[in-house]
């Protein structure tokens, strides 16, 4: 029965995935760059520039650990590299920071693509024990190094800066250009552009043959080796494709807050973002995204009774991964096309005995 | 000579620690295939029920360890009807699991601190003293905790390999519906792995919190992210293997600890599993597993 009047609903439905992509973009961007002339209060504006380093890494891990299915824990690690290698750099050359930004950048997708090679063989929780490995490799090492690499006066700064990690390495000068007032709302932008960059990076991948490997890859990695994809080549390549924006987040956040330091490795960070890919939906394009503002809010409302904090972010994480596997995308979607009641409809689903 | 036996001892303290941490976790992943990333919480748990029923309800020090047996499985049952129960039947709950566990130990871990606060105490159910040995203290609850891993391991062994119940595990952990299909009554062995984990872990906790390490909510986390490593050098689910690479590991932990830098155990220890992992993908003694699909 085709119908003469097409509903909004049956419209965006026609639409193909990619157009769809661009309006939500759109959606989110216009949003994003009117944020500031709503309530520019430097509150608000820093709270939206982490918002923005989060949904920055988190949409890059999506494409590892969602699209591709590989359950990498590594990504905070990679986020170092990046940062470290930029404050280094500047610290130790002198040079500016816009410039080591793209040098991290270029080390993250290096050190990222070997984390790859090093998972081909392994599997599932293996592939997490070792990725983990890495991030508390990575973190020890930094925390306990405490031979002295030069001196300021009497003072012993470590080569990695050790567990106060590294500061006093310059910023992106929006300072002395803008002066204070404008310098933050220029860093907004920078973010907001350092996110919508990556996303229409990890876009591309998703929408193009490169996601079709990796998607084949998670979904029957047997079948898809007999259809020709070469598994080593493309696990290596998903790793080293999200190292570039992860990394150069990483700098940016060193540039921002003009210091870095091994907590980033703590795990609770490691969760946060989890909890984020999560809730958003593991695998969706605008997942990461959606679970990175959803959790924002919900912590910005469980500050008041912060003791509850991460109790709350550990239970929304579980009724999550247990009753809404798709996440708030996937029930999007099923609201979107089936109307309210999918979720009662998913829920007695979840209770009826399944064939496993 | 003096420094052999120092670094002997300590190894063997930390490896009885390891040891402890590794067993309740490998056997949850060689039954169920679940990576339990709340194992450093559970392990804690065991430490305070012993602490709390000691100090709070001034029961003797015996005490504590039916009291964290207790606690363990009560826990095992919560895990179980909250989490398992719900994800058990999903294609992917070998992630899944590792999801929902991380999330489990962020909120116990917060209750334990709203509860006890974050300060150390004192494990009361311990045996202090040891032995002299050429100068060197061998104290006796390093000698409890190797006995009692020990015993764990070939008690388990025992009931896996030996008993009715035993079979009915490793029915299930071979082939679910295989199982399911033969009358094995899949969902309640899950309830009772889980409360099996929960109960060793608790144990553990104890022994754990009676020997070097003070009691407090993160009192797990670091043998459990060590037990990690040393299961998958093992092979996840190799409960003996994982008992020995313990003590091989610490004594090789404390050696590097001694010669190199105090540092730099840790470090050695994880560039090892990285290694060993990427040259055996199943650890040394894992068994290659078909994939479920």
């Amino acid at each position: 029965m085709y119908s003469r009047v097409i509903s909004f609903r049956d419209h965006v439905n026609r639409m193909a995935p990619s157009r769809r992509d661009v309006w939500i973009g759109l959606f989110f961007l216009v949003i994003a760059i009117a944020l500031p002339f709503i309530d520019n209060s430097r509150s608000l504006l820093s709270t939206v520039i982490l918002l923005f380093i989060w949904a920055s890494i988190v949409t890059q891990w999506n494409l590892i650990f969602g699209v591709a299915g590989i359950f990498s824990l590594a990504q905070m690690a990679v986020f170092c590299i990046g940062g470290y290698t930029a404050a280094m750099l500047s610290l130790y050359f002198g040079w500016s920071l816009w410039f080591t930004s793209i040098l991290g950048a270029f080390m993250a997708v290096f050190v990222s693509a070997i984390i790859g090679a090093a998972t081909i063989r392994l599997r599932g929780a293996y592939v997490a024990l070792l990725t983990l490995g890495v991030a508390v490799v990575m973190q020890v090492m930094i925390m306990s190094d405490s031979n002295c690499f030069y001196y300021e006066g009497v003072t012993c700064y470590n080569f990695t800066g050790g567990p106060r990690g590294l500061s006093s390495f310059g910023d992106f000068g929006f300072r002395d250009w803008l002066g204070y007032k404008v310098s933050l709302l220029a860093k907004y932008y920078l973010a907001l552009l350092l996110l919508v960059l990556g996303t229409i990076f990890v876009l591309f991948i998703i929408r193009g043959p490169f996601g079709y490997a990796f998607r084949a890859l998670r979904d029957n990695d047997t079948n898809a080796r007999s259809q020709g994809i070469n598994r080593v080549k493309y696990q290596i390549l998903v790793f080293a494709l999200s190292g570039f924006f992860t990394g150069l987040s990483g700098a940016f956040y060193a540039g921002h807050y003009k210091t870095i330091g091994p907590t980033m490795l703590d795990f609770p960070v490691l969760l946060l973002l989890l909890a984020m890919m999560v809730i958003g939906g593991l695998g969706r394009p605008w997942g990461p995204l959606l679970g990175c503002i959803l959790l924002m809010v919900i912590d910005d409302f469980l500050k008041i009774y912060a003791e509850w904090r991460y109790v709350g972010m550990g239970a929304i994480t579980i009724f999550f991964i247990i009753l809404l596997r798709q996440g708030v995308v996937g029930l999007i979607e099923g609201i979107w096309n089936r109307g309210p009641e999918f979720v009662f409809e998913s829920v007695r689903h979840w209770n009826r005995p399944r064939p496993s | 000579m003096e420094s052999f036996l120092q670094i002997v001892f300590s190894g063997l303290t930390l490896g009885a620690m390891y040891a402890l941490s590794a067993v309740g976790l490998t056997l949850l992943w060689g039954v169920v295939g679940m990576l339990n990333m709340s194992q450093g919480v559970m392990l804690a748990i065991g430490g305070y029920a012993s602490y709390s029923a000691i100090t709070y309800l001034g029961l003797p020090w015996p005490f504590g360890l039916p009291a964290a047996i207790l606690g363990g499985f009560v826990t095992g049952v919560v895990f179980y009807y909250v989490i398992v129960r719900w994800m058990y039947r999903s294609p992917t709950f070998e992630v899944g699991i590792i999801i929902a566990t991380v999330g489990a130990a962020i909120v116990l871990e917060s209750l334990m601190i709203r509860i006890f606060s974050g300060y150390p105490l004192d494990q009361p159910f311990s045996l202090p003293g040891g032995f002299r040995i050429g100068g060197i203290l061998l104290p006796y609850q390093t000698l409890v905790n190797l006995f009692i891993a020990g015993l764990m391991t070939v008690g388990l062994g025992w009931v896996l390999r030996r008993t009715r119940f035993g079979r009915a595990i490793r029915a299930t952990a071979q082939h679910r519906d295989a199982a399911q299909l033969l009358g094995v009554p899949v969902a309640k062995i899950y309830l009772q792995v889980m409360v099996m984990a929960g109960i060793i872990a608790a144990i553990s906790g104890v022994m754990l919190t009676a020997s070097v390490a003070n009691l407090s909510p993160y009192v797990g986390t670091n043998p459990m992210l060590k037990a990690f490593f040393i299961c998958a050098i093992a092979g996840l689910g190799n409960i003996p293997a994982a008992v020995g690479a313990s003590l091989v590991l610490a004594l090789l932990e404390g050696a590097i600890q001694y010669s190199v830098g105090g540092s730099y155990g840790f470090p050695a220890m994880l560039a090892l599993a990285i290694l060993v992992l990427i040259w055996r993908p199943y650890g040394l003694f894992g068994e290659r597993t078909v994939e479920r699909s």
